[in-house]
């Protein structure tokens, strides 16, 4: 897209206006989906993405513009807007690049993007089938399976120039059951950095099945009583906590600018000391992995907290000039039209000390949340909510009726220290995650753990 | 012009194809931003991207593709993706290449133009000024951004219909972040404009509310009578507009399908979807299948009048279009969405309404309702922060707590509403608004 001589024209153009760095980011991506709702294959969308976006820094100063027009001309009016948005034109020298390679550890054997729509429709079609076949209850079901082929080019001053692949796959479905005039819906939505071959590992007719079984489980229960209770989260999806509640608030996008709790804890105790964090780009073939971030760092695995204790954070390079530490391999974005900043990629607690049935065996009455739903977070206060998305009463040490409509609410330095028990069955889940830099894929993941005490939503 | 360009490819490409029914999409957006930190100017952006949809009938089945390579060979790509895609399609819905509506609104005659660079600059450098001199506790974290959005859409298609639109919006948003000992709260405020005079509240508006937070405590859970902000029941409007779809009412999935002429709510209830409303920074005149927008009441003193259609779903039912097929970006599909979708104001200011309340719950922040709330059950539990109302008065903060519910019997259950609708900050075409409302009898989760 972008030749390594082109990259060295417009850098060099961008440098004009004073920056100290200049960074040029180019991608193609194929986005492929396809949508079946009621039985029927409703829509294919297919769109390629192109477009590149320049940023320049002068200290911690940045002036940052993209375009979708990828010609020559394209390319230099856009570095000369961010040359003169950044301040007066004098002569630089022009810069050299050197391509360099890096190692692919997420090898794709089968393009999802290129394969024939009706083998995708096919593999969808086995979803959403046995969704709706799971129960005669089971009135509607919706299905997704998008392939992502994501392209990026990365040169700067510093004399990078290098690129990079990102692929992915990801069925999504949404099963709604319905009886007497009440809907209840249950979703399940794996994937994962790896192309069609994705379907090798997990079958179709399973993810539908999961997300139909979770719709039953709510149409039977009843509304979560409401107050503070002890809380069992379960493992995947169940580590949308730590995100929400923590991961946002180690990203030096807010760290950097004292706008975080998390600020100027590094060394603290911060977490139970059976709290150990950990976010990993480099997971072979997982949903959150890249090689190399959009800044063109190779990703690496963080021990954001070890044993309760804050250990790092996640920082990007703007984040890396003002917090004066080394970038973590965290800078994302979702597209060029996007500055990248500080991200999570795949972010979970590791197992712990405890069996997971002890853990239930010892809550006399609580809820046990199977399955949990989204959140959001908000980094300064640390108040964070996510939504049970399967939940069920636990007394006297064993799980009872499910209840539905709950949702969990507190902050984030509290939570922290009330997990006081954290089991042996970790496993991540997918998602994608929203903040400063756009939509972009992220892994959650956890054991069962155990709150001590938390705000539980319900009526 | 490049649209011109484009399109008379991609005419070329779909003649060669044999396609007679197909549509052209082309959206071009351009915006400038500047960000502030401390006492300057931190970041500065702007960008232009634009692309194009192509769709067309193939044996009764609509095929889309879109790209934003702008040359004469991704053209010809484009059409071949487009009627390859097409052949999956199993539906059974009628596709439609529209004919055009009889007449279509026409946008005042005012040019629209991306703020100049310096006033964008201008603005959010006073703003970060006017913050930090508010309240000496305005600290680090304190942002001020100022932002211009100029939105160019072409529509042709097969039937010889050509239509074109040219909006913008300028705008502005402050986020405070204050701090007392440990304690530190923050507001995020957002006014629509490009002098600073309409922008000039902001900052005392965000500093006041993330004071009015300060030592906030925790309530007892129980079922109180609240009074929500119109700020914040208009995202309720938001999460819950797709029960107004009318695909997802055919779909099994909006619990008010089949409910057009009944009472869905209390009587004092109205809810009005106007693409031209007046004050509306961004107008649409067209949606994103051709047809001529228009206002029309959705719910009337409670009976659900209207659902919101576009052509597929509209010949389903056998009624018109109501013209919100909308595509949020060039690439999406065509999907149901409102434009100015608002609850209607009652008539009480929110010193009476306080009064009404007597002994209850203020409610002026809601998160996460992506999460906590549900669009095809109704069911909500949502994270949020208030105020106690006691003996009919705002007294002290309150925090963490949730309010939970389902959204089609607080409907039925709306007491009483303020006079002033407050309009939140819009997302492509759509925008929400509502009025104070207070709600007897909510659940509420504390200690």
């Amino acid at each position: 897209m972008i030749s390594r001589a082109l990259a060295e024209e417009v850098l060099t153009c961008a440098m004009t206006g004073g920056a100290d760095f200049v960074e040029l980011y180019g991608e193609i991506t194929r986005n492929n989906s396809v949508q079946m709702v009621d039985g029927k294959i409703d829509r294919v969308s297919d769109n390629l993405i192109s477009g590149v976006g320049i940023r320049a820094f002068l200290d911690t100063k940045t002036v940052f513009a993209s375009t979708s027009d990828t010609s020559r001309d394209g390319l230099i009016k856009c570095a000369r807007a961010v040359a003169a948005a950044m301040g007066e034109m004098r002569t630089v020298e022009h810069i050299r690049l050197t391509e360099r390679m890096f190692p692919n550890i997420h090898p794709v054997k089968v393009m999802t993007t290129d394969v024939d729509a009706k083998i995708r429709a096919d593999l969808l079609r086995a979803g959403c089938f046995a969704a709706k076949e799971y129960d005669p209850a089971i009135s509607q079901v919706n299905g997704t399976l998008l392939g992502v082929d994501h392209t990026i080019w990365v040169a700067n001053t510093e004399g990078l120039y290098t690129s990079d692949r990102h692929v992915r796959t990801r069925m999504a479905i949404a099963s709604v059951a319905s009886a007497a005039g009440v809907n209840q819906s249950g979703f399940n939505g794996p994937g994962a950095g790896m192309g069609l071959e994705f379907f090798d590992t997990v079958d179709p007719a399973a993810i539908g099945r999961e997300a139909s079984r979770c719709a039953m489980v709510n149409l039977k229960a009843d509304y979560c009583p409401a107050g503070t209770m002890t809380v069992a989260i379960e493992n995947g999806f169940g580590g949308v906590i730590f995100h929400e509640a923590c991961g946002h608030s180690l990203e030096a996008t807010s760290v950097s600018i004292g706008a975080s709790q998390m600020a100027g804890k590094l060394g603290q105790q911060i977490a139970n000391p059976k709290v150990t964090a950990i976010d990993d780009g480099t997971i072979a073939g997982a949903w959150g992995s890249v090689n190399i971030d959009d800044e063109g760092t190779p990703t690496q695995r963080n021990v954001l907290i070890e044993n309760g204790i804050l250990k790092n954070y996640m920082i990007d390079r703007l984040g890396s000039r003002r917090m004066g530490m080394p970038m973590t391999g965290n800078a994302r974005r979702q597209s060029y039209t996007f500055e990248a900043t500080s991200r999570m990629t795949n972010t979970f607690i590791a197992n712990g000390p405890d069996k997971n049935e002890d853990i239930i065996a010892s809550m006399e009455n609580g809820l046990y949340c199977r399955k949990m739903g989204g959140g959001s977070v908000n980094p300064l206060t640390g108040a964070f909510n996510f939504s049970v998305a399967e939940g069920y009463i636990v007394r006297n040490g064993k799980i009872c009726e499910p209840v539905r409509g709950a949702s969990l609410v507190g902050t984030g330095s509290e939570i922290l220290q009330n997990i006081d028990m954290v089991g042996q069955n970790l496993e991540r889940a997918q998602g994608m995650c929203g903040s400063a830099s756009g939509s972009v894929p992220t892994d959650v993941g956890q054991p069962l753990i155990r709150v001590s005490s938390i705000t539980v939503g319900g009526r | 012009m490049l649209f011109e360009e484009m399109k008379q490819a991609l005419v070329a490409a779909a003649k060669k194809a044999g396609l007679e029914q197909y549509e052209i999409y082309y959206q071009n957006s351009e915006s400038v931003s500047a960000d502030t930190l401390k006492d300057e100017i931190n970041a500065f952006a702007s960008s232009v991207s634009g692309g194009i949809c192509f769709r067309c009938i193939v044996n009764g089945k609509m095929g889309y593709a879109s790209g934003e390579l702008m040359t004469a060979e991704a053209m010809e790509d484009m059409v071949q993706r487009a009627v390859s895609n097409a052949q999956v399609i199993d539906s059974d819905d009628e596709a439609f290449i529209f004919a055009g509506s009889p007449s279509y609104a026409t946008l005042e005659a005012k040019e629209v133009k991306l703020s100049d660079a310096t006033v964008i600059r201008d603005n959010a450098l006073r703003l970060q000024k006017d913050m930090y001199a508010t309240d000496s506790r305005v600290g680090d974290g304190t942002q001020s951004s100022a932002l211009s959005i100029v939105k160019e859409i072409h529509l042709y298609n097969s039937n010889g219909l050509e239509l074109s639109n040219r909006v913008g919006m300028s705008g502005a948003y402050t986020e405070a972040v204050l701090r007392d000992g440990e304690e530190a709260q923050q507001s995020f405020e957002f006014a629509e404009g490009e002098d600073y005079e309409k922008l000039a509240g902001l900052p005392a508006k965000a500093v006041n509310a993330a004071l009015d937070k300060m030592g906030a405590g925790l309530v007892d859970s129980g079922k109180y009578d609240v009074l929500f902000d119109g700020e914040e029941f208009r995202n309720f409007l938001s999460v819950f507009s797709d029960a107004f779809s009318a695909k997802n009412a055919q779909l099994g999935l909006s619990l008010l399908a089949g409910k057009e002429g009944e009472q869905i709510a209390a009587p004092c209830v109205n809810v009005i979807d106007d693409p031209m409303r007046e004050d509306a920074p961004i107008k649409a005149t067209f949606d994103g299948e051709g047809v001529a927008t228009a206002r029309k009441a959705v719910i009337e003193n409670g009976v659900l009048k209207t659902l919101l259609y576009d052509l597929t779903t509209a010949k389903k039912a056998g009624v018109e279009s109501t013209g919100n097929g909308q595509k949020g970006s060039y690439a999406s599909p065509v999907s149901i969405a409102p434009y100015n979708f608002g609850l209607q104001a009652g008539e009480y200011t929110q010193e009476e309404l306080f009064q009404k309340v007597g002994n209850g719950i203020y409610i002026n922040e809601c998160k996460g309702f992506h999460a906590g709330a549900d669009a095809v059950t109704g069911d909500f539990s949502i994270e949020s922060a208030g105020f106690v109302i006691r003996d009919g008065k705002k007294a002290e903060p309150i925090k963490s707590f949730t309010v939970a519910g389902n959204f089609f019997e607080l409907l039925k259950e709306i007491d009483s509403l303020g006079n002033e609708v407050r309009w939140g900050i819009p997302m492509s075409f759509t925008v929400y608004g509502a009025p104070d409302v207070l709600v007897r009898n909510m659940s509420i989760a504390g200690k």
